[in-house]
């Protein structure tokens, strides 16, 4: 599957697309057996897992009620240290600011450790129209920078590959023998990608925690391209969103409980960076300068509301993506989005347009799975709930655009409301519709995708769409207890 | 929400640090359990000679001949008393060439199994990562029991970098199946030294 035209304005032609396509499957099938079985095992062995999420969450949403004083802070002492920070009000800007800062240096090539707020600002695109030369060295990124695609999971951006492809890829862009043997496939890429690290002046790389009281930055990985990055070349840009920030060193713990076992089910990943501006000494190894681009994109209105500032504690884990019985099924690129999965659904909208974005909040059953499993609580089902209501009220589209809900719709759905909000109405009304669904019930069920009745009635109509309802018992519970008594 | 985050204490409170007794043998205990979980190998010596017999056997088991080292003491002696040939302060091209890098770490956490660097103690950095096979050596009095006192003891002023590192570098990007050695150390060995 290509990505062109592939926006969250089509998810259900994507989602379609992807249900039909049986090698998307094979490349998923490992997902729900291998990140949630390790994620389960892993938070066994922390004695607290819900106190440790209570705390995160408390953590984030206390930063969020004061991000202007952290942020500042943070910044005070990034620069104290040596670092120069940024401010982007947008991906352009972000972008704008990065691609100077490496035409500065006169470099023609850039490193790049995986950064989702890289990917959201659309960097690399941004870097190959002035002529510099994006090298992605996480062996995922890497991978579908040499396919020409985009990441479809914030923590496995080639997952939606499988190993075959991944050998055929190799074979037509890197020239080596044929092998689906992921050892040789790791280790080529590790020989092609040392050369560029050998050349390289300048690494971009993202952030995962920003530490107001130090000015620290915190990387995580586990491959070691990021520290790599960080340690050859001469110049770091990072580029982070403003909700990365947090006040105090000591908070790393928990996030450092709770990101890894959620993200990759390990107890920690082989490295952390904490990278506080530059180097103190000429003579020591690292970077003599250190670029931190804070990025807004729209994050700034999300503060506004309390539901919405919910979407501001993720830290990317992923433990949502793999958990949810959607994601699984379509993949990260049905839903046209950088951010796929339960957050992708809720952040897409808020970073890129509900009115660009208004299939992806009903990418969704509402299960709750995603809740579950969040290390940070962020109530996702809340929040597409939010979202769809804004759809619906037209409050979130542009000022030109009207209401989606139809005026039938309304009408019906008042009328329903009225009658089955009293207990007589509804009895009688569950006794027609036993009478009347005689007449359209097949196998069980009423008003099949296409059926006339679907047509008929209304709200039934867009209900049937899309599931079936079954039918109505023969016999009510309040009339069998009645039976019962007698 | 339910209680206010800054208001409360880390979860675990650093405990005193204290030399090899009681408490220590079972945090070296973890430590090694922790190190084996994640695929590195720990041995853990009596002195410096015996770290030097140790480095020398791993040395002539992987039959390395080019082997790059820091710029700590403890490094340098136990290289100077296995009489292994070692480069101190390789240039990029050296250490990109090199199969061996030796460092010592400043600390290290006995729950997850984790060294902790900080560069304005040692300079490791790239011979602890570019070489691939990594050797650490560190005192047994330097091992703590949790994140938490590392994060409590860390001076972020001094070091500006410090770099957490558990286990060998590894991928699960192609079809999620574990790959070790992407661009750091395939291999991990630590030696831990109790006579320190």
């Amino acid at each position: 599957m290509s990505d062109i035209n592939r926006t969250p304005e089509t998810f259900d032609q994507n989602a379609r697309a992807a249900l039909a396509d049986p090698v998307l499957h094979i490349a998923l099938r490992n997902l729900a057996d291998s990140f949630v079985v390790r994620r389960r095992n892993a938070i066994a062995s922390v004695d607290d897992w819900e106190g440790l999420r209570e705390r995160a969450r408390a953590i984030k949403e206390n930063t969020m009620l004061h991000l202007d004083e952290h942020l500042e802070r943070f910044t005070e002492n990034a620069e104290k240290a040596g670092a120069t920070v940024h401010w982007a009000l947008d991906g352009n800007e972000a972008c704008e600011i990065i691609v100077e800062l490496v035409r500065a240096k006169n470099a023609r090539m850039v490193v790049k450790a995986k950064s989702m707020t890289g990917e959201e600002i659309h960097l690399n695109e941004a870097l190959e129209k002035c002529g510099i030369e994006p090298v992605e060295t996480d062996l995922g990124e890497w991978i579908i920078q040499l396919a020409g695609e985009t990441p479809s999971h914030i923590v496995v951006p080639a997952i939606h590959k499988t190993k075959k492809q991944i050998a055929d890829l190799f074979v037509e862009k890197v020239g080596i023998e044929k092998t689906e043997n992921v050892d040789v496939l790791t280790q080529t890429a590790r020989k092609i990608l040392r050369e560029r690290f050998a050349q390289a002046q300048v690494g971009i790389s993202g952030v995962n925690f920003a530490i107001a009281e130090t000015g620290t930055i915190l990387i995580l990985e586990n491959e070691g391209n990021i520290r790599l990055t960080t340690s050859l070349t001469k110049t770091h840009i990072a580029v982070m969103g403003i909700e990365k920030v947090i006040p105090k060193f000591a908070d790393l713990d928990v996030f450092l409980k709770l990101l890894p076992r959620s993200g990759t089910g390990q107890r920690l990943t082989a490295y952390q960076s904490l990278i506080t501006g530059t180097k103190k000494d000429a003579n020591d190894i690292g970077p003599d300068e250190l670029h931190i681009v804070m990025l807004d994109n729209r994050r700034s209105r999300m503060l506004a509301h309390p539901v919405t500032r919910q979407s501001l504690a993720c830290i990317r884990c992923g433990a949502c993506l793999n958990a949810c019985p959607v994601y699984q099924q379509v993949g990260g690129h049905a839903y046209g989005s950088v951010y796929p999965g339960p957050i992708g659904a809720v952040i897409t909208p808020q970073l890129f347009g509900l009115s660009k974005s208004k299939q992806l909040p009903y990418a969704s059953s509402l299960c709750g799975a995603c809740r579950d499993v969040c290390p940070v609580k962020i109530d996702i089902p809340e929040l597409l709930l939010h979202l769809r209501a804004e759809i619906v009220d037209g409050s979130a589209t542009g000022p030109n655009e009207r209401p989606t809900r139809k005026l039938g719709e309304s009408i019906a759905f008042r009328a329903y409301s009225r009658m089955w909000s009293r207990s007589g109405m509804y009895s009688f009304s569950m006794r027609v519709a036993r009478t009347m669904q005689t007449f359209v019930a097949r196998d069980g069920k009423i008003g099949k995708v296409g059926s006339l009745i679907s047509r008929l009635v209304p709200p039934l109509g867009a209900w049937t769409a899309w599931r079936d309802a079954p039918v109505v018992a023969s016999k009510s519970f309040r009339e069998m207890w009645r039976d019962k008594e007698k | 929400m339910p209680f206010d985050a800054s208001r409360h204490e880390p979860l675990n409170p650093p405990e005193p640090s204290s030399a090899l007794s009681g408490d220590s043998i079972v945090v070296l205990d973890a430590f090694m359990e922790s190190l084996e979980l994640v695929g590195a190998k720990c041995d853990i010596v009596e002195s410096e000679y015996e770290a030097a017999d140790r480095l020398v056997a791993i040395v002539k088991d992987l039959s390395a001949t080019k082997i790059a080292i820091s710029d700590s003491e403890l490094v340098r002696r136990i290289v100077k008393v296995a009489g292994i040939e070692a480069i101190e302060d390789a240039s990029r091209e050296e250490l990109f060439s090199s199969e061996i890098g030796i460092t010592s770490a400043q600390s290290a956490i006995a729950e997850t199994g984790t060294l902790v660097l900080e560069s304005g103690a040692e300079r490791h950095r790239l011979v602890s990562l570019v070489p691939p096979v990594h050797i650490c050596v560190l005192p047994a009095r330097s091992i703590r029991g949790s994140m938490a006192e590392i994060l409590e003891l860390a001076d972020t002023d001094a070091h500006r970098t410090i770099t957490f590192i558990t286990g060998a570098s590894r991928t699960s990007d192609i079809e999620l199946t574990l790959a070790i050695g992407v661009h750091g150390p395939g291999k991990l060995y630590v030696i831990v030294i109790k006579d320190q």
